[in-house]
């Protein structure tokens, strides 16, 4: 079955496109513009994975990690953002529990292979601990 | 032999009678008065050495002077000042000596006088000091001081006002004082500034004054009205204070400046290329299958659109980052701060949501201004409001018009806010409480804001916010008919 993923992103081009790559990439996608419209759609659907952008307009990407965190321990949340490697943003992400971290500056075929490889590893994971 | 003698001595010498009438004189009193023996001999000696009208009342005291001599038999020494023949003011010092004959009457007086203008000069340099004074002023080349009559016209030209100017004295005096205003000045016309003085009494302002070679001279002017005893203005006193070099490195450290903002800002700038990029990487990537032709045009514009955007971003930058030259022009202020957005609306701070509020004044009136330099400052303002939020919050900005007098612009923000102690000195060059902060940034936004005669304050509450407000002049409709 299809991996459910949540797309972040407050821009409406990158949103789509997120969306449409995801999507023909065999996973089942939907997105959303805000942290707020993700926190309210996590409570109702169950996704696989969530692809999270750091900076969204209202609530910090940063800000909505901590919360599904607190909410959903199992959800893995990959970090997506335009500000590249970041070693303080990577910190930080990792430190609010993040299980990966893309920057938007990097080749679409390696957005795409990193984000696969992201999710296989939390699934090990997940397996593992069950 | 005698009268050859007398005429070789360098002194004056007559012989007066006893009412003062010049029965003898050598020729020394023909070369200072330009008069020859026919208009000199059998006159008083009163009209003939103190010709000019004013020097009645010395004309009497000299003649109760040599009444006084005759009466006591003694010699009187005095000074007095004579004119030559060509106006010139000779100081002259004078023995008088009566003469009596044998029945010990007076039969009339020897008046001796020597020129001792020069030698007085010479030794009492206070005599002097009025030309030194003069000297030591034209020697002063970053003042210029000028006068002109109540209606412009210049009538005094000095101190520094040839060698700052160009002008000399016999061209400029009389012609209208508008001729060394630069037209296209910060704050308009010598009338402008005349009506301030009317209103004022003094008028302190930056402005640009114009050389005779066109050459365009930043200058501090201090303008002061003198009045006549009737209270009325009879004249105007303009001071001029070159601020070419201060101009040049305030310059220079506002382009430092320029590119220490965009260093802050350039994760932000990098935020903002990587989204359109990731966009067009992505979309070209999905269009190589793409069969459908109506898809593909779509995507094709979709790449267009997002490669417009960097473009615009890019070239904002570069004319952010450009060096330019400083020129006022008639500028809109709220289109000044739009084009400061685009750089700021993506700041280096990626983890705190910040909204922008804009409430813009519709039909601004215009003010004239330097727009590369107020951008600088409404972008220092915006990095400093958006610096203060590390958590998030919100950032006004409010454009308004207070009485068609002055632009205002507020930039609110609901950050940390500044320690009291703190304000006082956020202006000052050097002064930062950030760890990777130049100190020149306000600094240099005090500069330009009171380059164009305009002001910039702060108020702010530590948990609250800081609010800073510019306000800057618009252009004032030059008085109708005016000098």
């Amino acid at each position: 079955m299809a991996y459910k993923v949540l797309v972040v992103d407050d821009e409406d081009e990158v949103r789509s496109l997120l969306d449409d790559l995801l999507n023909r990439e065999g996973y089942l996608s939907q997105a959303c513009a805000t942290g707020e419209a993700a926190i309210e759609l996590l409570k109702k659907e169950k996704f696989d994975v969530v692809l999270l952008d750091i900076k969204l307009s209202g609530t910090s990407g940063l800000e909505v990690l901590k919360n599904i965190r607190e909410r959903h321990k199992e959800i893995p949340v990959v970090m997506i953002t335009g500000f590249g490697y970041d070693e303080d943003l990577i910190a930080k992400s990792k430190q609010l529990g993040c299980c990966g971290y893309i920057g938007k500056n990097m080749p679409v075929s390696q957005i795409l292979s990193t984000f696969k490889h992201l999710v296989k590893k939390a699934r090990e994971k997940e397996h593992h601990v069950r | 032999m005698l009268h050859k003698l007398l005429d070789n001595t360098g002194v004056i010498v007559i012989y007066l009678d006893r009412n003062g009438n010049i029965l003898l004189c050598n020729k020394k009193v023909w070369d200072i008065t330009g008069l020859n023996g026919g208009d000199i001999i059998g006159k008083n000696w009163l009209e003939v050495l103190f010709r000019d009208k004013s020097s009645l009342l010395k004309k009497d005291m000299l003649k109760a002077v040599m009444d006084e001599s005759m009466k006591l038999k003694r010699e009187k020494d005095f000074e007095g000042i004579i004119l030559d023949k060509d106006g010139n003011e000779r100081l002259i010092s004078w023995n008088l000596a009566p003469v009596h004959n044998d029945s010990d009457q007076a039969e009339g007086n020897i008046l001796i006088g020597q020129d001792i203008t020069e030698a007085r000069e010479k030794a009492c340099p206070s005599k002097n000091i009025d030309k030194t004074f003069k000297d030591i002023l034209s020697g002063i080349k970053e003042y210029a001081l000028y006068l002109t009559n109540p209606d412009g016209l210049i009538t005094y030209f000095g101190m520094g006002s040839e060698a700052m100017l160009g002008w000399s004295k016999r061209d400029i005096i009389f012609k209208h004082a508008g001729i060394l205003h630069y037209p296209g000045a910060s704050n308009s016309g010598l009338e402008l500034i005349l009506e301030n003085v009317r209103r004022l009494g003094k008028y302190e302002t930056e402005t640009e004054l114009l050389a005779k070679t066109g050459e365009v001279i930043p200058v501090i002017l201090t303008v002061n009205h003198f009045l006549d005893s009737a209270g009325k203005p009879s004249g105007y006193i303009f001071i001029a204070k070159d601020i070419t070099e201060r101009k040049k490195m305030e310059y220079q450290a506002f382009q430092a400046e320029k590119l220490a903002a965009l260093g802050q800002l350039s994760a932000g700038i990098a935020h903002e290329i990587n989204n359109p990029l990731l966009v067009i990487s992505g979309r070209a990537e999905l269009l190589k299958d793409e069969k459908d032709s109506q898809k593909l045009i779509k995507g094709l514009n979709l790449i267009d659109t997002q490669a417009q955007r960097i473009r615009k971003l890019v070239d904002g930058i570069l004319r952010f980052a450009r060096k330019t030259t400083p020129a006022f022009k008639e500028i809109d202020l709220n289109e000044v701060i739009e084009l400061v957005l685009p750089l700021i609306c993506c700041n280096a701070i990626p983890t705190a949501g910040i909204e922008i509020k804009k409430e813009f004044e519709k039909n601004m009136p215009r003010i004239k201004g330097d727009p590369h330099q107020l951008q600088e400052v409404f972008l220092n303002l915006l990095i400093n409001a958006y610096q203060s939020m590390p958590e998030g919050g919100t950032v006004s900005i409010t454009t308004s018009n207070l009485q068609d007098l002055y632009a205002q612009v507020r930039i609110r923000d609901t950050g940390a806010g500044i320690p009291a102690h703190h304000l006082k000195n956020i202006f000052m060059p050097f002064f930062s409480t950030k760890d990777y902060g130049t100190g020149l940034g306000l600094s240099i936004s005090h500069n330009i804001i009171k380059s164009h005669n305009g002001s910039i304050e702060v108020e702010s509450q530590v948990g609250r916010g800081s609010t800073f407000t510019v306000k800057l002049p618009f252009i004032q409709k030059e008085v109708p008919g005016g000098l």
